[in-house]
């Protein structure tokens, strides 16, 4: 056995341990570390410690399952301890932190969940344990459990001291001695000095331990488990086969200098110095100690990390947390929120009132007046039902779920009224934790009026009193998200221009590239063409051209025949190996590649003789290894004697069949038709009413041009193209556990880069680079993947997919079998991904048997041995064009390591792949079929115009990769503008011209968010999360806030169908969404959903609860504005015609509606006196994660589940019997087909 | 390939797994089921509890042990726990299948996905759900009905995964309402219905035809959706229709749902899918930790009184035999408690129920040690579990699917239980 001994450095006793670690640079230690162990520590040190080195160091552990392990030597070891034995175990412990009722462990033998030995196998144990906030010392063994004890504790046998050493940043020396079998031999020292102790748990026992052959581990056990695990630094452990006496240990610490005792500092009202007029300071420092303490007189506040100036006492949210690129960021919890001003107050006693989460404090001119405790903890489920708070007066708005009401007094003074007449305030509040989100829920401060009648907000202003009501609250709290959101926003854009003089350099090199590298020129502008302006348009209509003119070579007829009877049946059985793809040496597509043949070197067709072309001998073999098509059933005797005729005729190719009539455009759109394309292609919904009316009137030569731009600079174009991309990069979020391929909540690093206008490469780069928060909205949440075992792997064929063109989902398993991709391709972009070398994991194994199993040579190869290590390597230099040598260098923010490589290695200009993939996707997205098809798989894909694709490549390169530049040249072409009656996607590259984009149909999104708009009404949906809370950390539950556009809603998946927790209002929009193809659960990244037509479309849009609720006329909705206001019922039905469908209606539309609506027009508004105001719905308890399993939580659901059929109230301004003949009117309109698609 | 609506294209998919049959006729199982009523209980149902009893513990001493005492059943040798005492004079059309196991224990939605799909949760494929390749490979059995509908709430899980939306579900949630989108909402009465109806079919009329296939086909299913969601189709969610003896034979809100899918079945409804767990009952449905177990008796007798009602009534109608009763859940529980004497999850043994479907049944299938942990005998893995359900309903369980061009057998190499196939 080879055992880590060191010399002591302590001289008193002469002490011989069996074992000793001291963690020193030098010693040649055979322990194994396992998770987040760090060595090199700073340990106790003289002189403070005059035992020990100045630069002694030791171990930090990070407490959640760190732990270094060290094998027990066998049969009777040294380590085996049972009755009859003494031991002795010591350590120097510094102890960062303790949660209540915690046991972690410092060194124990056995129990450390290896499944070779029972699971409570303790042989003995020294562990801290948490008591009253103080570790105190503890020691453990087990023995055999009696046969019929179960599962009960009574084998367990626990010592634990009464008192304790305050956790910080001391160091501690703890000792427990004992002789096995003579419970009250028992004896424990901190700092040298006994403490009383209790055999606390399973009693005193004269019995023996259980003795085995398992490990000892230093700093945790069961696994690894992370409540078991040490938080904090040891040093100096030692195992002794004797017991000390008290005056042994005494010797055994030493600390120079007066004995420190920690405690908490004192309360004092923190100096703010000047503070701003009239504003209310908001001050943040993150890093605090705990969540449920105060500083001790040994620990300062970390530095302010951000401030702010907020209008009054209230704050429902914090601001976000950028890193020094602008991308979202954790808080580091606990944050110390404080809030200050200096307030106007009067002399005389005032009783104050404070609303807050957490562990907070309350002070007015210096004097202490009111203490909250601390957040608890969150159970799992079993909460009891935590009542609607009692408003503190009648009429003032109540606390929300769970924050805490405090109230206080002071009495002020006239001399505390400073020469301005106010007064300070300070409000200190811990926001987060450890085991907490970071949200401090609404807080405020307010102060009882001077009449008693009323609660008036604390306003550092002299304005009119803010009264605690809902009234004067929710105005500035819309008015406070306002001006936090502009916060944020500066904040996030400051930090991300630190960036813009590398991405303008970078952008520069783009340019410098591309001149080097010339794409292919616009062509001429044919003569007979219109509108040629647009190079886009002259790319199309030379190719056009260029088709027709073949075509003419070749009788029409024989053209015909050939390109409707021959084709298809090659296309069909060949070209997916030998077009698409090259197996075997062998292209069929053409006659010149099948003519030369493969490798096989027999030429596949022999013109005028079927019986020597080898694709005739192979169609027609029996032989399992050499019959083609591989597999089923073979060609059909008819296709047979097709292509045998073909073959003996000549084996004639003519270009296919191309008229004039083929490649007319259709009529261009009208002025409303292009409004309402272009919108929804912009900003994801229709045109205003409005815009409608003065797009149609401008009269103005360049008006569309003129509104393309106007559109681009919204804001809603990121909203638009959210989706998109929450798809193809397959984000996928949860709110209950994670599961599933579940990611985190990335959605809002794109969000953010897309409002900001980011470069599509920056997005790129900075998506790959995995920065920022993972669960709070970091691109860092793409690395996740739930539940599985290769995570890398499966981003890196997200990136590949969405960003490459290249397909990699056969090669987690295998070699593509369509593809020339090979699983090492896949893996060492994990590798590069992970930064490190990878392996298979085994479920991704294709086991032996499968290829066992099969009679002919399978089509799926695995060429990377099970065990492999793959290394970091670039894949792709051949497919993409893009090298991994020198050239990286300057785009690169640093050169160390593979990520930040592969990042440059996808987003670089000599990356033509990628520039031209992200312009496939534009172009499809705004035209309904790609010049590639499918945008996500391009090998074997010829693109349809390959000039065209280039020089868009080139424009978006040279352009600084800014979409909107592509989106500005598609949106300004002449086909754009064209009516949607193309087939391109369905149609083959080579008959694809683009004459007309091919019709879309509106995504799932954007059904409900112009649903949303159409009616003007807000989406109605709760907040998606499970703890409102915020008593659990976002990695266990998050929220993604409460969605204003579709693509915000997310998975509410219920797998536990546990009504408490369903969010019926967000589920009436999901039942929309799922109808019309969009998920939630994004498993697997996609680029198309299914669009094909199901009777659930149709039918949710007539028959959902949101269907029923969006087409409401409720209270001051947009809806009902026009109906109050309307002039004539003929008015009436063209605003609901310009608001759904962008165009109004035909006489026969209007006609009929109209005269339903002249019955009781004039009558349709109730006479003030008739109206009754609508009473609010009284508030109900919160059902959350903590309290989903009490019975009254599913009453509350199901109550909720009403209300949210029952929806939003009607405007009550009007008659109910006119009013839902409207609304009827306008579900009419709804469901039309027309509403679903765009023109 | 173009997707048509689901109804139109069960017709097709119905002949189509006929042809396949024939292929490999001679080494398939088949059954004579032509519907399958899965009842789900999420949480994870504990089979020492249920099933499977063992000998009685004790949550307080933490001895190992079931629950509830047993009782003897038709079947001789086969005991059930005494909560299921509708149940035990009829296990001789039913059999509790005791030795289902997999490794997929930590997390209810791995866990329940494993146990809809037979399959983990993979990186690269979404596998469908049972309920939705029975409904590709059979279609619905009735024009004009859905192939597969869900009483319980919408997941991923249950869907159609790679198989795409044709093969998805109808879900309702509560059996006052008809299934979401196509049933009436409660708020638009009888009369606005049809005004409504009748401004929508002027506006259709005053509409242009285009020419482009894609609009047509949503035409179409606009009408298509009008009728299902006519007073024809939603009859058959009219449990009122029943007689009142019979749905208080039923029971509760899990009766009552056990009760429309035998009405559904009747409509031509493929597979439907009932989930039990209201949580009313004790907070936590079938997982059953710490105080949860506390009334877990009132859950096992709820599902006795509604699944020995449902299989009486479909023993009346004639309509047992062809219709396969199945009880899955994503694990079973430990025979030990839990410190609050509640009990954990297991997965390397535990319960899925058979019942009617024209099978072979014996009562009990499989055996395990003597506190139910440990597999003594016939084990049963998920896909053999899929394979027999498949085989009862007539679906090849050999057979491929494809997700584009990868070919995914329809169950990871199961065998159905060939006992049950007489």
């Amino acid at each position: 056995m080879v055992m880590a001994m060191s010399v002591s450095t302590v001289p008193a006793a002469e002490l011989t341990p069996i074992a000793r670690w001291d963690f020193s640079a030098e010693e040649a230690s055979p322990l194994q570390p396992h998770g987040g162990v760090l060595r090199d520590a700073p340990g106790p040190r003289s002189p403070e410690y005059p035992d020990f080195a100045p630069d002694n160091t030791a171990i930090k552990l990070d407490g959640k399952g760190a732990y270094f392990s060290f094998d027990d030597a066998g049969v009777q070891s040294p380590y085996d301890f049972t009755n009859g034995d003494a031991i002795t175990l010591e350590a120097w412990v510094q102890v960062s932190s303790l949660s209540g009722g915690e046991n972690v462990y410092v060194i124990g033998k056995g129990r450390t969940g290896s499944s070779s030995f029972a699971a409570d196998n303790q042989n003995w144990a020294l562990r801290v344990r948490e008591t009253q906030g103080k570790g105190g010392i503890s020691f453990l063994f087990a023995t055999v459990p009696a046969s019929g004890q179960g599962n009960s504790d009574k084998h367990w046998h626990r010592w634990t001291t009464k008192s304790g050493f305050t956790p910080g940043k001391y160091w501690h020396h703890i000792a427990v001695s004992y002789k096995f079998g003579e419970p009250e031999s028992v004896r424990g020292w901190i700092d040298g000095k006994p403490q009383p102790g209790v055999w606390d748990m399973g009693g005193a026992t004269a019995e023996a331990p259980v003795v085995d052959d398992d490990a000892i581990w230093i700093g945790s056990s069961r696994g690894g488990a992370a409540g078991n695990s040490f938080r904090g630094s040891l040093d100096a452990i030692a195992v002794y086969r004797e017991a000390f006496d008290d005056e042994v240990m005494l010797t055994r610490f030493r600390r120079v200098g007066e004995e420190v005792i920690v405690q908490p500092a004192p309360e004092v009202m923190p100096d703010l110095g000047e503070l701003p007029t009239g504003r209310t300071l908001v001050a943040l420092h993150e890093g605090m100690p705990e969540h449920n303490r105060w500083l001790n007189t040994d620990e300062t506040v970390p530095p302010e990390t951000l401030r702010w100036n907020s209008e009054t006492f209230l704050l429902d949210r914090l601001p976000q947390r950028f890193d020094e690129w602008g991308i979202r960021e954790d808080w580091k919890p606990p944050v110390l929120l404080r809030l200050a001003a200096d307030v106007p107050l009067t002399p005389g006693k005032h009783r104050f009132l404070m609303r807050v989460r957490g562990l907070s404090r309350l002070w007015v001119d210096g004097q202490l007046i009111a203490k909250s405790k601390p957040v608890p903890g969150s159970p799992s489920g079993e909460e009891p039902m935590t009542p609607v708070a009692s408003a503190p007066i009648a009429g003032a708005r109540i606390a929300e779920h769970r924050q805490q009401e405090v109230f206080g007094e002071a009495t002020i003074s006239e001399a505390m009224i400073d020469k301005t007449g106010t007064c300070r305030v300070v409000l200190e509040m811990l926001v987060g934790g450890k085991a907490f989100r970071t949200d401090p829920g609404e807080i405020c401060v307010a102060v009882e009026s001077d009449d008693g009648n009323s609660f008036l907000l604390l306003n550092p202003t002299a304005s009119a009193p803010v009264q605690l009501t809902d009234a004067d609250v929710e105005p500035i709290l819309v008015r406070l998200e306002e001006s936090l959101q502009q916060f944020d926003d500066a904040n996030r854009r400051a930090a991300a221009a630190s960036q813009d003089g590398f991405w303008n350099k970078r952008h520069d090199f783009a340019r410098q590239w591309a001149t080097q590298h010339p794409a292919p020129s616009s062509p001429q502008a044919q003569p007979t063409s219109d509108v040629t302006a647009n190079p886009i348009d002259a790319f199309l209509a030379t190719k056009a051209q260029r088709a027709v003119t073949a075509s003419a070579e070749t009788p029409i007829a024989e053209a015909r025949a050939f390109h409707e009877n021959v084709l298809p049946i090659l296309w069909d059985n060949c070209f997916r190996c030998h077009g698409d793809k090259v197996n075997g040496g062998l292209l069929l597509n053409s006659r010149e590649a099948a003519i030369k043949g493969g490798d096989s070197e027999s030429p596949a067709l022999v013109p005028g003789n079927a019986d020597e072309s080898e694709l005739m001998r192979r169609i027609l073999s029996h032989d399992p290894d050499e019959k083609m098509p591989p597999g089923g059933d073979g060609l059909k005797s008819e296709q047979i004697a097709v292509l045998d005729a073909w073959i003996k005729e000549g084996a004639k190719w003519p270009a296919p069949p191309v008229t004039e009539k083929d490649i007319a455009p259709p009529k261009h759109l009208t002025d409303t038709e292009f409004l309402r394309r272009v919108a929804l292609d912009t900003i994801g919904v229709p045109p205003s009413e409005e815009s409608v009316r003065t797009f149609v009137a401008d009269a103005s030569q360049d008006k569309r041009t003129g509104i393309i731009d106007q559109l681009l600079i919204r804001e809603e174009w990121a909203d638009h193209w959210m989706s998109y991309w929450q798809d193809v990069l397959a984000e996928n979020p949860t709110l209950i556990n994670a599961s599933l391929n579940t990611t985190g909540p990335f959605r809002w690093f794109l969000y953010d880069a897309l409002r900001d206008g980011k470069s599509v490469d920056r997005i790129v780069t900075e998506l790959i680079l995995l920065r920022g928060s993972k669960h709070e909205g970091g691109s860092a949440g793409f690395e996740i993947a739930a539940n599985n075992d290769a995570p890398f792997a499966a981003k890196g064929q997200i990136v590949a997919s969405a960003f490459l063109g290249i397909e990699l989902q056969c090669a987690r398993c295998h070699d593509s079998p369509y593809h020339s991709t090979k699983q090492r391709d896949l893996y060492s972009l994990a590798a590069m991904f992970e930064q490190k070398p990878v392996t298979v994991p085994v479920t991704s194994r294709v086991p032996d048997a499968f290829f066992a199993k099969q009679q002919r040579q399978s089509l799926i190869k695995v060429t990377l041995k099970p065990d492999e290590s793959v290394t970091p390597a670039w894949p792709f230099a051949d497919a993409t064009g893009s090298m991994d040598d020198e050239t990286l260098t300057p785009l690169m923010h640093t050169s160390k390591g593979s990520r930040e490589r592969l990042a440059a290695l996808v987003t670089s200009p000599q990356n033509t792949r990628f520039a031209q993939v992200v312009v496939n996707r534009v172009w499809r997205r705004l035209l309904g079929a790609g010049i590639v098809e499918p945008p996500d798989d391009w090998e074997g894909h010829a693109p349809s115009h390959p000039e065209l694709l280039q020089w868009l490549g080139q424009e978006f390169i040279t352009h600084d990769y800014d979409m909107k530049h592509l989106a500005r040249l598609i949106m300004t072409s002449d086909v754009y503008q064209r009516a949607a009656t193309g087939t391109n996607r369905t149609t083959t590259p080579e008959l694809r011209f683009f004459v007309a984009p091919d019709r879309r149909r509106m995504s799932a999104e954007q059904v409900v968010d112009s649903l949303c708009s159409a009616a003007g009404q807000e989406l109605d949906v709760e907040e998606l999360t499970f703890d409102p809370d915020a008593r659990r950390p976002a990695s266990n539950r998050l929220t993604l806030g409460v969605p204003e556009r579709a693509w915000m809603l997310a998975s509410l998946a219920n797998e536990r169908d546990r009504p408490s927790l369903g969010l019926p209002r967000a589920r009436a929009i999901t039942d929309i969404m799922e109808a019309f193809g969009w998920s939630g659960s994004r498993q697997n990244p996609r680029t198309d959903r299914e669009t094909a037509a199901n009777v659930l479309q149709p039918g949710v849009l007539a028959n959902s609860t949101a269907s029923v609720l969006l087409t409401r006329a409720t209270q001051d909705s947009g809806l009902a504005e026009i109906a109050v206001h309307a002039t004539s019922p003929e008015e009436l039905v063209n605003s609901i015609f310009l608001r759904y469908l962008s165009r109004l209606p035909s006489d026969s539309e209007r006609a009929p509606l109209a005269i339903v609506l002249a019955a009781g027009f004039e009558n349709r508004l109730l006479h003030p006196a008739e109206i009754s105001a609508i009473t609010p719905l009284d508030p109900l308890p919160k059902v959350t994660w903590s309290n989903h399993l009490s019975p009254e939580s599913t009453i509350i659901a199901l109550q909720l589940e009403e209300r949210a059929r029952a929806g939003l109230p009607p405007d009550p301004r009007l008659r109910p019997e006119w009013r839902e003949v409207y609304e009827d009117v306008v579900w009419s309109v709804v469901n039309i087909s027309e509403f679903v698609w765009v023109p | 390939m173009h997707r048509r609506n689901f109804i139109a294209a069960s017709a097709s998919l119905a002949a189509a797994s006929t042809l396949s049959q024939q292929t490999h006729a001679a080494t398939l199982l088949k059954g004579k089921a032509e519907h399958v009523i899965s009842i789900w209980l999420g949480g994870g149902m504990g089979a020492l509890d249920t099933f499977d009893p063992k000998r009685v513990g004790d949550p307080k001493e933490k001895v190992a042990g079931s629950y509830y005492e047993s009782v003897e059943t038709a079947v001789a040798g086969v005991r059930v726990c005494e909560h299921l005492k509708n149940l035990a004079p009829l296990m001789d059309r039913v059999t509790a299948v005791r030795t289902v196991n997999h490794k997929v224990i930590d997390e209810h939605a791995a866990a329940t996905n494993f146990m809809h799909t037979g399959r983990p949760v993979s990186g690269t494929v979404v596998y469908p759900s049972l309920g939705s390749v029975v409904a590709h490979e059979r279609g619905a059995a009735a024009d004009g009905a859905p192939p597969y509908v869900l009483i319980g709430y919408p997941n991923v899980t249950r869907g159609p995964g790679f198989l795409g939306a044709r093969d998805s579900y109808l879900y309702l949630t509560d059996t006052s309402q008809g299934p979401a989108g196509l049933s009436r909402p409660e708020s638009i009465t009888p009369a606005r219905q049809s005004r409504r109806q009748g401004f929508l079919a002027g506006l259709r009329n005053a509409q242009t035809p285009g020419d482009d296939a894609r609009v047509r086909e949503y035409e179409e299913a606009i009408d298509l959706s009008l009728k299902l969601s006519g007073p024809e189709f939603n009859r058959s969610f009219q449990l009122d229709s029943e007689p009142s003896d019979l749905r208080a034979r039923y029971g509760g809100e899990f009766g009552q749902r056990c009760l429309l899918a035998r009405r559904l079945i009747e409509r031509g409804v493929r597979f439907i899918e009932v989930s039990h767990n209201l949580n009313f009952l004790n907070g936590s449905g079938w997982d059953v930790h710490n105080g949860g177990i506390l009334q877990q008796h009132a859950l096992i007798q709820e599902m006795d009184t509604a699944m020995s009602t449902l299989i009486m009534d479909l023993e009346e109608k004639r309509m047992l035999d062809k219709t396969l009763i199945l009880i899955t859940t994503e694990f079973g529980r430990p025979p030990e408690f839990d410190s609050g004497g509640g009990r954990g999850h297991q997965g390397s043994a535990f319960s899925c129920v058979l019942a009617g479907g024209g099978l072979n049944h014996c009562g009990a299938y499989g055996e395990t040690d003597e506190l139910g942990k440990k597999i003594v005998d016939d084990p049963v893995s998920v896909a053999d579990l899929f394979a027999t359900i498949h085989a009862a309903v007539g679906v090849d369980y050999t057979k491929n699917l494809y997700d584009g061009d990868r070919p995914v057998p329809v169950t990871d190499m199961g065998q159905p239980i060939a006992k049950l196939f007489g």
